[in-house]
């Protein structure tokens, strides 16, 4: 075997996605894209909580008045009762979720759990903005995309901290935490 | 990680097929049966409606939301029946 057969080897026996696809494993172009992907989706989401927390505080009132704007929508009256009765978590849930989701996603950590609740968000903004007037897939509906993409791909073990959390011990004791972080 | 069982089988089938009917399949309805050809009602110059779209995009956006949960569903039913997340499975390998 030669050292670069035994180099192809070892990059596909640590690459996770060596078994799940036909594109070239043998570098690391798609660990690092993902995870280049995973920091841009997380800086995206913590300057939209952050700068909302340097503006306003933890108190975004615009929140509930846009969920109960959400007349009509796919997600019938579930908004519009959030916006009524939510208000209490919903003005310090927005500015400081964004920014806990976008630290996530930066760093690694419990990517899986933080793009559920980034998935969330871009219904609601997705739905929401609703004016659709560049077209059903607009650029929140691709940025649900991008948080079930994390998802789906365990993003936080790419160079990220997950990687490192999920070879602790209680990992191996509870292993289905790998289903919130990864 | 293991193979997807005939219930994840069909419900991630069941995902895809809401998911592309409410964004291409209705997109090409909306597309072929002329102005609008996207999701927004077109307005003339004094911002009066003109015309609709064919397709309420409440209908579409619901098509896709509905493959989103069920995907989800699917994830929360594969942590249930299963013992753990696939693993990076990271091994040593030997250069010998």
């Amino acid at each position: 075997m030669t050292t670069c057969e035994v180099r192809q080897m070892a990059y596909s026996e640590t690459n996770p996605l060596a078994n799940e696809f036909g594109f070239d494993v043998g570098g690391p172009l798609a660990a690092a894209w993902i995870a280049l992907l995973r920091v841009v989706t997380g800086w995206w989401f913590f300057h939209s909580g952050v700068t909302k927390i340097i503006e306003g505080g933890l108190n975004f009132g615009y929140g509930p008045a846009y969920l109960q704007g959400m007349t009509g929508t796919a997600l019938g009256p579930i908004p519009v009762w959030m916006g009524n009765n939510l208000a209490w978590l919903i003005k310090p849930g927005v500015p400081l979720f964004e920014t806990l989701i976008g630290l996530a996603l930066i760093t690694g950590a419990a990517v899986r759990l933080a793009s559920v609740g980034g998935a969330f968000f871009m219904t609601l903004f997705w739905v929401g903005n609703a004016g659709f007037g560049h077209g059903l897939v607009n650029s929140d509906l691709m940025g649900l995309l991008l948080f079930g993409t994390m998802i789906v791909l365990g993003a936080g073990r790419y160079f990220g901290i997950d990687g490192v959390l999920e070879t602790t011990g209680i990992v191996d004791k509870y292993p289905k935490l790998r289903y919130l972080l990864g | 990680m293991t193979q997807l069982d005939i219930v994840e089988k069909v419900a991630t089938a069941f995902s895809a097929g809401t998911i592309l009917v409410g964004i291409v399949g209705l997109g090409l309805v909306e597309t072929l049966t002329g102005k609008p050809f996207g999701a927004a009602p077109m307005t003339n110059d004094a911002g009066e409606v003109v015309a609709t779209p064919t397709v309420d995009p409440a209908i579409r956006t619901g098509l896709v939301i509905l493959g989103l949960v069920v995907l989800f569903g699917v994830g929360l039913y594969r942590m249930a029946a299963t013992d753990a997340a696939g693993t990076d499975t990271r091994r040593e390998v030997t250069a010998d």
